[in-house]
């Protein structure tokens, strides 16, 4: 017995109470059929994705480490106001999270670099030399961590270096050199790799201890606390000089 | 109400990112409160409040608390001022040292350093504004020689840095800190 073939839908002919549906209405104002599944899993996917992308930048921003108001002087930058009341809520977030206490404004400044003069990230497994001079101080020092603070062990045993101990030229200038093996003059030691977790490239693996390289000048009694003051300040250079 | 599908697009997207925004501002808000440890409890791990606790040496892997200076020492007192107005003195016999006293919540309240304090000895009273009045009344003798600090924060901690310039005055430094006091108005 042969069924007839099924009649399209839209030949059925419309029920007097829909007369108004007009197939020919112009799309932005036809009436759709109501899709209640499809409409909840678009709020659902919306709502989904609004908080992973939320969370997910909020994170981003924090584990990233550098405050917003910073002030800058070629690679080096400093966040005087990072542990005050007047910090921003990122750097709150920061600090309060990794619960560090900041130099405050009459013990001192700390300003980082987290690259080299011409822009390239720092990188433990080269040589760098730190030339120049810094801003008044009584007193500085300079270390050498990771990328996030932490100290790294070094062939020497220390891990900074001090104004007190450096050899200076006649115009008061000093060139220091960072490097893992010791070097003559004004030796920074750098932080060993850690033979279980080297990669190929002799680089840590990124995100444990000793990954990256963050030099710090801790400027004590400096007159610029303030970022208004740190405007014409001069900084060392930081120039790459070989890679093991 | 239904929206033609380039418009649905268009608001799903919207509401997306003003979603993202507004966890995003959410989320950097609510951490300081949602911490589970803060420098001012971390400092509770030296020793008792109401004294000055030496730090161990900053060493790598070892660093008491992050973010210290390799070159110094440090010696720590955590206070709440409920308990009566708090003295810092010590003597420091090294060419560089400074406090820094902190709120609850990790932010600087107040420093100096050993120019800036005036003498090389620190001697310095930290008070409410209800404790300075009673004591204004009936003042202790040595009143002029102290710095008098009137703070709004009742909790809160100091931390005492020392430069070490040579590794042999290393013991010096240390007794020196571990000698400084924190603690009630005698």
């Amino acid at each position: 017995m042969n069924v007839a073939p099924k009649t399209p839908t839209s030949q059925v002919p419309l029920h007097s109470e829909a007369s108004w549906y007009e197939p020919d209405m112009p799309a932005i104002i036809a009436p759709r059929r109501p899709t209640p599944i499809r409409s909840l899993f678009a709020v659902l996917l919306i709502l989904f994705a609004g908080s992973l992308l939320g969370i997910t930048s909020a994170y981003l921003m924090i584990e990233r480490d550098r405050p917003f108001l910073s002030v800058t002087i070629g690679p080096w930058s400093a966040y005087p106001e990072a542990g005050t009341s007047e910090a921003d809520p990122y750097s709150v977030a920061i600090y309060t999270r990794s619960a560090r206490i900041p130099l405050a404004s009459g013990e001192g400044l700390a300003i980082s670099a987290r690259t080299d003069s011409s822009g390239a990230t720092l990188n433990p497994a080269c040589d760098y030399r730190i030339s120049g001079q810094t801003p008044t101080a009584r007193l500085w020092t300079l270390t050498a961590a990771d990328n996030h603070g932490r100290l790294v062990p070094t062939l020497a045993g220390r891990t900074f270096l001090t104004s007190r101990q450096i050899l200076r030229k006649e115009d008061g200038s000093f060139e220091i050199t960072a490097a893992r093996a010791p070097r003559p003059g004004n030796w920074l030691p750098l932080g060993l790799p850690r033979a279980s977790e080297t990669g190929a490239d002799g680089m840590a693996t990124a995100g444990g201890i000793g990954s990256g390289l963050m030099f710090t000048f801790r400027l004590y009694d400096a007159p610029i606390t303030t970022g208004s003051a740190l405007d014409g300040a001069v900084m060392p250079l930081i120039e790459r000089l070989s890679c093991s | 109400m239904s929206l033609s599908p380039r418009l649905a697009w268009l608001t799903g997207l919207v509401a997306t990112l003003s979603l993202a925004a507004v966890v995003h501002i959410l989320v950097v808000l609510t951490i300081p409160q949602n911490t589970s440890h803060s420098a001012y409890a971390d400092v509770a791990n030296f020793g008792p409040d109401r004294q000055f606790n030496l730090l161990p040496d900053v060493q790598p892997g070892a660093e008491p608390l992050p973010a210290l200076d390799p070159a110094m020492k440090h010696a720590a007192c955590r206070f709440t001022l409920d308990e009566g107005p708090v003295l810092f003195t010590a003597s420091i016999p090294v060419p560089f040292w400074s406090i820094g006293l902190f709120n609850e919540a990790g932010e600087a309240v107040y420093s100096l350093n050993n120019r800036t304090s005036g003498s090389d000895i620190l001697s310095m009273l930290l008070l409410t504004p209800e404790q300075l009045s009673i004591i204004r009344e009936n003042p202790p003798e040595d009143l002029d020689e102290l710095i008098v600090l009137e703070i709004p924060a009742t909790n809160g901690f100091a931390l005492l840095r020392a430069f070490v310039p040579h590794a042999h005055q290393s013991r010096e430094v240390d007794t020196a800190l571990s000698t400084a006091f924190c603690g009630s108005l005698s």
